[in-house]
């Protein structure tokens, strides 16, 4: 019984993590409709900010994630001014070049970071400890990382719901062409919904990275990782996305106990497949909106 | 149904006369090229992964190879000849290592051949290397390329599955009994468990916990907290950098406790401790090579190599080095380059190197190279085992968390 407790545990505040590492790329898919295939870069990208930071300057990763957060919503300004806003094609073949011109970021962002750190493995040491829970130790690190989650996922579903800014994100979001036609300026919003999505991945890394070593060459997999947790939760929903990183976080821990490392790779996508061939709209999308 | 034969093109006499022309200017060229050759430099080729994700190791092992040639020429050269390395960026891509040694073979004629970084590579070049009939001592630690299909091959680094030899030693030293084994599912670290294995087994340790795990894996909490649930006296793991920390990780924060905890590649890395500062304190790490070891020429070696290149060198660049230095003395030893007479000379050879003593088996298998157990204490490596080359004692048991 010990041993479901702490699993489960251990399950949820790793749900919290992947949590951390979707939520930007889901309220960039959610205004935009593009599928930032350059996220989990962004996401190394802030992590290594942060490994500079702690090494250099002896920043602990909670100073460093104001910054790392900061730098990639400029830089998300910048891609998104610079890149996306100007593809003007309308529909799906915008949405395609999107993806098309996010692809060819995530390797350049990819090489960057190659350029200035290197292809090693790096890491920042932050909160190894435990907190103890009667018998149980609890991963301070990953506590941290997943109370960061449940508040930066909290804040931003507040700010959507109760800010003008954000109601005309969200109004955005909706249809571009009605937004625009209350007065919103969509460019502006738009690049706002960039800059601070990527600005999440940044932050994200910066906290990140004290629990998973980053390698310039992993943002790749986390990228897909994001991916499949906001297609599950259903695209641009963020209840949604929550849900759906607790059900993986659950699925990984428990399929790894009890059915070996090797067979949890597959039961987490196996879930995956079975809940799209169920609900192809993911856990709470609405049907038709993808 | 019997297939009609091929139609043979009919040869004109004039292409007869041009085939003729050629084949005298080919004749002359091949009896004024030995001449010219033994005036010119003996060219050893290679080529290594100079950039890209895997060129940090490998420019060590350049680096050695560099120094290598520096000091045989600084000695008067070999078979009275300077030395000169030709040396090529593979990038890491197995098929461009093959065009490469294709190219040192055909175009560039080289006299000798050394190896690049990786067993990866090293097998992908090994066949033309040994059609060509070039002896090559080759980095890789993996033994098939070394198993009798590919006799010019030579292995000239420790065989994978000695890495975790001395720590499974002082395990038993000091009286520990069961082992968790984590590996993962790679072909390295498959083999280097393998290793462990039979160790533990020949030493009477008992392996409690075996489980492997894919090579993408981030979240070890689950594994560790299985593996802690045998209580084992150690945890050891057949890994690489970024799982040798996430298993640290998931122990110190799920304060899963063992006696020892050890890792074949991980703690080997500076980043290790960069990474995972205090939590390395302690942790076990192997090692084919350590700046004090009191082999032949190591004093001098680390000094010539700092001297050269700014920085201490690792174990790439110690047996980078040893492989060519050996190689350089058996073809003095046979005074010409006759490959199959330096390759006989080189399986016969117990060479004493920098890297260890080079000696291998009648297929070419390296069983003179072991390795070496290495532990972080105060925020250093320090090489513990065996006793007999170390620079602090082990610190045991693992204190805990």
């Amino acid at each position: 019984m010990l041993t479901v407790i702490t699993l489960a545990i251990l399950g949820l505040l790793w749900g919290g993590v992947y949590l951390l590492m979707a939520t930007g790329l889901n309220l960039i898919y959610g205004v935009m409709k593009v599928v930032n295939l350059a996220h989990g870069d962004f996401i190394v990208l802030g992590g290594l900010l942060a490994f500079s930071l702690f090494a250099e300057a002896g920043l602990n990763p909670l100073a460093a994630f104001p910054i790392a957060a900061l730098i990639l919503f400029g830089i998300g300004a910048g891609v998104q001014f610079g890149l996306l806003e100007p593809i003007t094609a309308a529909g799906s073949e915008g949405e395609l070049r999107s993806l098309l011109a996010t692809f060819g970021l995530s390797y350049v962002v990819a090489n960057a970071s190659f350029l200035v750190w290197g292809s090693q493995f790096q890491s920042v040491p932050f909160l190894e400890g435990a907190v103890q829970a009667g018998p149980i130790a609890i991963p301070a690190g990953l506590l941290a990382a997943s109370l960061a989650a449940f508040a930066a996922t909290l804040l931003i579903h507040l700010w959507l719901t109760t800010t003008i800014t954000g109601k005309s994100l969200h109004a955005t979001a909706q249809s571009a062409l009605g937004a625009a036609s209350c007065g919103i300026d969509v460019r502006r919003v738009r690049l706002l919904a960039f800059a601070l999505g990527s600005a999440m991945a940044g932050g994200a890394g910066a906290l990140v990275i004290t629990l998973i070593p980053f390698q310039t060459s992993t943002g790749g997999e986390l990228t897909v990782h994001a991916f499949t947790l906001i297609a599950l939760g259903g695209l641009g929903n963020y209840a949604g996305a929550w849900l759906a990183a607790e059900l993986l976080g659950l699925t990984e821990v428990f399929a790894q106990f009890y059915l070996g490392s090797n067979a949890a790779a597959a039961v987490i996508y196996v879930v995956f497949i079975a809940v799209l061939v169920v609900r192809p709209q993911g856990l709470l999308g609405q049907a038709g909106r993808v | 149904m019997p297939k009609p034969a091929p139609r043979r093109a009919r040869r004109s006499p004039i292409g007869l006369a041009v085939l003729g022309v050629l084949g005298l200017v080919i004749a002359a060229q091949s009896r004024t090229s030995p001449s010219r050759a033994a005036e010119g430099p003996i060219r050893i080729g290679l080529s290594i992964t100079e950039t890209g994700p895997y060129s940090p190791p490998a420019v060590f092992e350049l680096q050695g190879y560099k120094l290598a040639v520096a000091r045989i020429n600084a000695a008067g050269g070999l078979l009275g000849r300077p030395v000169e390395l030709v040396a090529y960026d593979d990038q890491g891509n197995p098929s461009t290592a093959v065009q490469l040694y294709q190219k040192l073979l055909t175009d560039d004629r080289v006299d000798l051949l050394v190896s690049p970084y990786q067993t990866d590579l090293t097998s992908a070049v090994a066949p033309i290397v040994n059609r060509a009939k070039k002896v090559m001592p080759s980095l890789a630690a993996n033994t098939e390329a070394f198993s009798g299909r590919f006799p010019y091959l030579l292995q000239a680094m420790t065989q994978t599955a000695r890495y975790m030899v001395p720590v499974i030693d002082l395990a038993a030293a000091k009286g520990y009994k069961t082992i968790a084994l984590l590996v993962q599912d790679t072909q390295f670290p498959q083999q280097l468990a393998a290793g462990v294995r039979a160790e533990a087994a020949r030493r009477g340790l008992r392996i409690v916990f075996d489980e492997t795990f894919a090579p993408t894996m981030t979240d070890f909490s689950a594994l560790v907290l299985k593996a802690g649930a045998s209580h084992p006296d150690m945890i050891v793991g057949a890994t690489y950098l970024a799982d040798s920390e996430g298993i640290m990780r998931a122990a110190k924060s799920q304060k899963i406790a063992a006696k020892m905890f050890a890792f074949s590649i991980g703690p080997v890395e500076p980043e290790f401790q960069k990474g995972l500062g205090d939590t390395a304190e302690g942790v076990f790490g192997t090692t084919l090579y350590f700046p004090t070891l009191k082999t032949a020429g190591n004093a001098e070696f680390v000094q010539s190599f700092t001297a050269m290149f700014g920085r201490a060198p690792d174990y790439h660049a110690a047996v980078a080095y040893a492989s060519l230095t050996v190689l350089a003395a058996a073809v003095s030893k046979v005074g010409s380059l006759d490959q199959t007479k330096i390759r006989d000379t080189l399986l016969a050879t117990a060479a004493p190197t920098v890297a260890g003593d080079f000696r291998l088996d009648t297929t070419g298998i390296q069983t003179g190279y072991t390795s070496y157990a290495l532990q972080w204490q105060h925020g250093k490596q320090e090489l513990v085992w065996p006793a007999d080359q170390q620079t602090a004692a082990p610190a045991l048991p693992h204190p805990a968390w």
